[in-house]
């Protein structure tokens, strides 16, 4: 029975790379000293997880990694080793390399052979600094060998014991195995408890002889060696389930503990699917994996769906009579209906930050120790869900900005005992839903942003003139230019990697808005806005003669009927409007667009104040028509870019609408002015 | 070889319902030889995984005997876990219905097999004396 194992390939890979995940956070939430048990099982269960994975798909050398981890792990978890912080340092680095092997063998790709020999290296090391003064002593008084069988009394209370669960698959007696024979030699070893668990065993009627349907819970004296043990397994391995685990201080009497919760064993026939199975005690069990092809094909569907419901809803106002009206109450419910529908499938592309939290806490306390600086991650919020597509693009910004707030915002623990502050600074990051928006927040109370030293820098490099005088916001706004950078020395946290203005641009795209506070002394937040999904956004639809244009919420501030006197027009053709004190130029969009008008009088038509990269502007269009949730369609998948438009959707009369970018739309109308 | 069969009254659990003598119906051919007493099975010298379909045939032509069966072991040389197996399968089932099984002979190799497999509860077997 050849099954063909790769199949099993990228279930394994995902798996692995989550179960990694969790462990990391284990070794994080690991306190030095008094690990908790659970905490330490729940790492050890990873590494002979990917251990057993890979020993299965072939992958030996992350078997062989694995191995060495969970050998020290093992360590560990009996409480023959103990905690420290360069054991878990030691144990972060192997987490890295797991990921990295796994990732190389995913893309097929050469593993870093050295860097996973050293650092196996110096977990074989650690494992062999404790055994020397540890085990010698306990070695001398038992030599392993059947002189040790011994039925005379019971061993030490406080003797460690080892206890071996093993499970044969059905298969192990046809394949010429036979447990006596295994029973016997552990015997051999040292006084051997036998619990036999024959609660798989079938009526004798059904009873198939040459399949193994018992499975036994063994114990032996701590003195044997565990090499010695496995190698009585050797020639079962991958016939069982095996787990050969240190107890410390066991029950002195090898009598049966209280019996095992057994669980029916599965059917053996579905051994290839072992490793998941193995996996899934890591991950929640009620939940099923769905590749994200299908999820968007349903969402297109959806998106369909929604365009003719519209269509229909339209055609449905124009009747009239008795009919008519149960028509109209239908097609209510159906809109009711679509909108449920769209937003379940919505919910099903959503996960909670916490994944992309989750790579925080160890990013900063490397990072803190790497700056000498004492550092303490809040984490509020982790729960809140978005979109996988903007939480895979979220978090290259959130790297930088929790870097920047790290590197140049928390202080060294001396200038902040000096300013009266705590000597641990805190980053906070926080998610939370706003609107149809998500908001996420990095903030510290770090020294906050250096006004002066800004400034300093934008008027050397001749961005600001030596005379201007800048508002704190405007100042604020200098660090989102391309290429600003105040540190003094370029760290190799700082000088690397992508800048503000990339954070701006990677979250302008995402359709959201990157906001800055800061107060001297006192620390500063980013509050980076972003809507929930990029598949549908809220839109206002406007009309510019026949044509329908959708301006996103996000980047509407309001809508006003302007009077003549409120318009001031300036040499050439630019026209600015008075708005709260402050002057913002009009960008009329027939004219961008070449549509032809209702009218070309600002104030027989609207203004929409819309807002993006910072600045205002104001939309002149006819009118107002009504907000709506629109299926954006991809424009450049579908046309080609345009300057000024982020998409297209259809319209319920089947006529496509382009949707606004509104900072698009701006550097489109400045050329224009330009020119 | 079935010398020994009347000096061993000891584990004659008194059934409640007379032995049905008459209908012989459902009960084997070697039970019936034996006249009134229980049903009983010879285990062969060698009851291995390679005997392990026979031994199974054997066993269940005596597994709803209402009568207490009684396994010879005296001539069993050599048995493993495939054959253990089966008989614990066998005296469990027979328990669950109140049926008895009785034991004869000695067989070391038995003995030593089930207590490392930790089937002499299961299985029933006498303590080891002597």
């Amino acid at each position: 029975m050849t099954v063909d194992l790769t199949q099993f390939h990228d279930a394994f890979f995902e798996e692995s790379f989550e179960a990694l995940d969790a462990m990391e956070a284990a070794l994080l939430k690991l306190d030095v000293g008094s690990p908790e048990p659970e905490l330490i099982n729940t790492i050890f269960r990873v590494a002979h997880s990917i251990k057993g994975g890979s020993a299965t798909f072939g992958f030996s050398e992350i078997a062989s990694f694995t191995h060495s981890l969970e050998t020290l792990l093992d360590e560990l978890r009996s409480g023959t080793m103990a905690v420290t912080v360069a054991l878990s340092d030691l144990l972060l680095k192997s987490v890295d390399v797991l990921r990295a092997m796994l990732r190389a063998v995913q893309a097929k790709q050469p593993i870093d052979a050295q860097r996973v020999s050293d650092l196996q290296f110096d977990l074989e090391v650690a494992i062999a600094k404790k055994s020397e003064p540890a085990a010698t002593p306990a070695m001398e008084p038992m030599a392993p060998g059947p002189a040790a069988h011994d039925h005379t009394g019971t061993p030490p209370a406080i003797a460690p014991r080892w206890r071996i669960h093993f499970r044969p698959y059905r298969e192990l007696l046809a394949r010429g195995n036979d447990p006596l024979r295994m029973l016997r030699e552990l015997a051999a070893l040292g006084e051997l408890a036998v619990r036999v668990d024959a609660q798989a065993l079938p009526p004798l009627t059904d009873l198939n002889p040459p399949d193994c349907y018992l499975a036994w819970s063994l114990e032996l004296p701590g003195e044997v060696a565990e090499e010695a043990t496995r190698q009585v397994f050797e020639w079962a391995e991958g016939d069982c389930d095996l787990t050969i685990e240190r107890l410390q201080a066991a029950t002195p009497q090898p009598a049966p503990p209280p019996p095992l919760a057994v669980v029916a064993p599965a059917p053996r026939q579905e051994a290839p699917a072992k490793p998941e199975a193995a996996m899934s005690g890591l991950g929640d069990s009620g939940s099923i994996r769905v590749s994200v092809e299908k999820i968007d094909e349903l969402m297109n569907t959806v998106g369909e769906l929604v365009i003719t419901q519209a269509m229909l809803s339209q055609l449905g106002s124009h009747f009239d009579g008795p009919e008519a009206e149960k028509l109209r109450a239908g097609l209510g419910q159906l809109e009711r209906n679509m909108r449920e529908l769209q937003e379940s499938v919505m919910r099903v592309r959503m996960l909670p930050i916490s994944f992309v939290f989750s790579r925080f806490p160890r990013m900063v306390r490397d990072l803190a120790q790497r700056l000498g600086k004492r550092i303490e991650l809040k984490l509020t919020g982790e729960q809140t869900e978005l979109d996988k597509t903007v939480l895979e693009k979220i978090g290259d910004p959130l790297v930088h900005l929790v870097r920047n707030c790290i590197d140049h915002g928390i202080e060294s623990p001396e200038a902040r005992a000096g300013a009266g502050k705590p000597a641990e600074g805190t980053v906070h990051l926080d998610a939370c839903h706003r609107g149809g928006n998500i908001a996420v927040e990095v903030s510290d109370d770090g020294g906050g942003l250096d006004k002066e030293r800004i400034l300093a820098k934008a008027r050397a490099r001749g961005l600001v003139g030596a005379s201007d005088s800048l508002t704190d916001s405007e100042i604020h706004e200098l660090i989102f230019l391309p290429g600003f950078s105040t540190a003094e020395k370029t760290t190799d946290v700082s000088g690397r990697g992508v800048g503000m203005d990339v954070v701006r641009r990677n979250v302008k795209e995402l359709g959201g808005k990157v906001e800055l506070k800061s107060e001297p002394g006192r620390g500063s937040r980013f509050t980076i806005t972003l809507p929930l999904t990029l598949a549908i956004v809220d839109g206002q639809s406007v009309a510019v003669g026949t044509e329908t244009y959708i301006v996103p919420l996000i980047s509407i501030v309001e809508s006003m009927q302007l009077k003549a006197t409120g318009i001031t027009r300036l040499s050439g053709h630019s026209e600015v409007l008075s708005f709260r004190g402050d002057y913002l130029p009009i960008i009329r969009l027939h004219e961008l667009f070449g549509v032809e008008p209702r009218s070309r009088a600002l104030h027989e038509g609207l203004v929409v104040i819309a807002e993006g990269d910072g600045r205002r502007v104001g939309l002149f269009v006819d009118d107002l028509l009504g907000q709506q949730q629109v299926v954006i369609k991809s424009l450049e998948t579908n046309y080609g870019h345009i300057e000024g438009v982020s998409g297209a959707t259809i319209l319920g009369d089947g006529s496509v609408a382009l949707i606004l970018d509104v900072p698009g739309l701006i550097r489109a109308a400045s050329m224009r002015v330009a020119a | 070889m079935k010398t020994r069969k009347q000096q061993k009254p000891v584990r004659k659990r008194a059934d409640p319902r007379p032995a049905k003598r008459r209908s012989t119906r459902r009960r084997p051919a070697a039970a019936r030889a034996q006249g009134r007493q229980a049903a009983a099975l010879t285990l062969a010298a060698e009851c291995t995984v390679a005997e392990a379909e026979s031994l199974k045939t054997g066993l269940t032509r005596l597994v709803e005997e209402v009568t207490p069966v009684t396994l010879n072991v005296g001539a069993l040389q050599r048995i493993d876990t495939a054959g253990l197996q089966l008989l614990a399968a066998f005296v469990r089932d027979r328990r669950a219905a109140a049926r008895a099984v009785e034991w004869r002979g000695r067989a070391p190799a038995l003995d030593a097999a089930a207590d490392l497999l930790g089937l002499r509860g299961m299985l029933e077997l006498p303590a080891e004396e002597d």
